[in-house]
């Protein structure tokens, strides 16, 4: 009820086709990635999700209220984090956020104080609140945009390229307030970011999209397993030896094992997750010493990577 | 329309005005000087150098009313009321037209170039409420100032004028229709033209420059009045305030015509 499905959204700037032809759904408490390359109509998505700007075709509801017909309603429902933070210089960080507060329809003046200072607080900003926005820094005034966009508790929330330029610890206090909102308080969550890290810990389903379409959409397992098929399992022993090799490639499950540049054994099984005690507990059985053992698992860095250079040919 | 979120856009938008030194200093300044410094020449610098046969040209061609609010004046003293009851007069229609523009530019093509009105327009506020809200606060501060500049002015030609003319000569009834009726109406066609200048040009220093131009009719009548060909009397300030009005009307209509948030953002970048 309260997410997003997007049917063939198209929006054309004159002859440029910023978004050709998305569709897709997202569930009330998903946290959405939107992936792509610079100017693949990431923004683009949002500002016409969020009823910034209207399509040049297809449909959208948000939040369950249609783009198109019920902009305003969607406007209530939704947060949004600008590319720009919009920041008033000349207020206040806590005028900003009283005068944003209100917009989003916070009626009562003490309601708003106690929000405001809740997120001021969490924020790390509330010693600063009468200092002017326009004397705060880079991270503080993302931290701020941040605040106004979820100050009303919105159900729907856009956040586009939302740790740029946060330090490593206010970075991670907001993926853990994404996290919270969305498991604890079942808000869907849209994420557009280049921090790919980031996108794969935090995204229960991404959307990678190039010049305006979709390459690939579905968890980031699913799209590793897409690219790169099963993952590879590495087992690195004290010594091995040709005998030793021999007795692996014959372990239950394996379909074909191989020694890595560094002397490790490199596995293909059928399914890694389940074949690794076996192949583990068969190892020792040979007399291998077994030092160490991982599932290569590629990351959605190089999922993306891989789907660029595709996407490119 | 809800009028409490008007007030709360009008609300920012003063708070950003008044923080402004760039907006505040010509909407003080300009005001301060026709008030203080127009009269106080006039009646601070003794006799003018006219002759009275100049006089006598320029009193014959104007109208019975005025001529009887004169009777009894002597040359400088007919030089010094005429100057200061109606040649200064349409130097208070600059001040509405001047401080309406440099607030209007501010809160249009300001908000615009400085990268807020993305956010601005993401609020559920409606798009008749951000625009009354925005155009309430370059009128209403425009008013004011036109209004104090209008009571200071007649307190001062009426204090220093009192030796001169024997009595208190402001404010006529001239005066009191164009500071009620054309000054708001050149205000709000100050207004009207900085929206439409705003949605098509990047900054507010532009948007200032370009909607300033509002002065060059307004100077017209200063000339006018001068000259003796156009003034302002009666008659003249309501034709005057008909033909504000049908303008006024005009470009508003393209004014809201162009503050549509697709537009706008369409034009961001
Ligand atoms: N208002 C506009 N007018 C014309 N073209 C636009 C406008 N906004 C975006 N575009 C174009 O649409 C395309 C998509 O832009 P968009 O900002 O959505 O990309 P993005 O995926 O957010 O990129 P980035 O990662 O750099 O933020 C770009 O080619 C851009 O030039
Ligand atoms: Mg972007």
């Amino acid at each position: 009820m309260s997410g997003i499905e997007a049917e063939g959204l198209v929006k054309r700037f004159g002859p440029l086709t910023a978004v050709d032809g998305l569709s897709f759904t997202v569930g009330s408490g998903e946290i959405f990635g939107l992936l792509g390359p610079n100017g693949s109509g990431k923004t683009t998505t949002v500002r016409l999700l969020s009823c910034l700007i209207a399509p040049s075709g297809g449909t959208a509801r948000v939040a369950g209220f249609d783009v198109q017909s019920e902009p305003l309603k969607v406007r209530e429902a939704v947060g949004v984090l600008t590319e720009n933070p919009g920041i008033y210089d000349r207020l206040s960080a806590f005028e900003n956020m009283e005068f944003f507060a209100e917009a989003y329809g916070l009626k009562d003046k003490a309601e708003r104080g106690a929000r405001i200072r809740e997120l001021f607080e969490f924020f790390d900003l509330w010693d600063r609140r009468d200092d002017k926005a326009g004397t705060f820094s880079k991270g503080m005034r993302q931290k701020l945009a941040i605040a106004k966009a979820i100050v009303h508790r919105p159900g729907v929330l856009f956040l586009d390229e939302p740790s740029s330029g946060l330090d490593p610890k206010a970075a991670k206090d907001i993926r853990d307030l994404m996290e919270d909102m969305s498991r604890r308080e079942k808000r869907t969550i849209i994420l557009c970011t280049h921090n790919l890290e980031e996108a794969e810990r935090l995204c229960s389903r991404v959307m990678i999209i190039r010049k305006g379409q979709p390459l690939a959409t579905g968890t980031v397992e699913d799209l590793r397993r897409k690219m790169h098929g099963a993952p590879a399992l590495e087992v690195t022993v004290e010594a091995t030896n040709d005998a030793l090799l021999g007795k692996a490639g014959k372990l239950n499950g394996v379909k074909s094992v191989n020694l890595s540049g560094e002397g490790a054994l490199i596995f293909d099984l059928d399914d890694p997750e389940a074949g690794t005690p076996d192949v583990v507990a068969g190892l020792v059985k040979a007399g291998a010493r077994v030092k160490a053992v991982n599932i290569m698992r590629p990351t959605l860095e190089d999922t993306y990577l891989e789907l660029m250079k595709e996407g490119q040919a | 329309m809800r009028t409490d979120k008007v007030l709360l856009v009008f609300k920012k938008d003063w708070l950003e005005v008044r923080r402004n030194w760039q907006i505040l200093a010509p909407i003080l300044l300009v005001p301060l000087i026709f008030c203080v410094l127009l009269p106080s020449m006039i009646l601070l610098i003794p006799d003018s150098s006219s002759s009275s046969s100049e006089v006598g040209a320029l009193i014959r061609i104007l109208p019975d009313a005025v001529r009887g609010e004169m009777a009894g004046f002597n040359d400088n003293q007919i030089i010094a009321y005429l100057m200061l009851t109606f040649i200064f007069m349409p130097f208070f229609l600059l001040i509405p037209a001047m401080a309406s523009s440099v607030i209007a530019s501010d809160s249009f093509a300001g908000e615009k170039e400085r990268k807020t009105i993305e956010g601005l327009l993401a609020t559920p506020l409606t798009d008749a409420e951000l625009m009354v809200g925005k155009m309430l606060v370059a009128f209403i501060p425009s008013m004011l100032v036109t209004l104090i500049s209008f009571v200071i002015y007649s307190a001062i030609v009426d204090v220093l004028g009192l030796p001169l003319f024997g009595r208190f000569v402001l404010p006529t009834l001239n005066w009191v229709l164009v500071i009620f009726l054309l000054a708001p109406a050149v205000a709000i066609a100050g207004i009207a033209i900085t929206v439409i200048v705003s949605s098509r040009v990047k900054g507010f220093r532009e948007a200032q420059q370009l909607s300033v131009l509002i002065i060059v009719p307004i100077m017209g009548l200063v000339v006018g009045q001068a000259f003796g060909i156009l003034l302002l009397v009666p008659e003249v300030i309501i034709i005057l305030f008909v033909i504000f009005v049908i303008i006024d009307a005009i470009i508003l209509r393209i004014g809201l015509g162009m503050f549509e948030r697709e537009e706008i953002l369409s034009r961001i970048r």
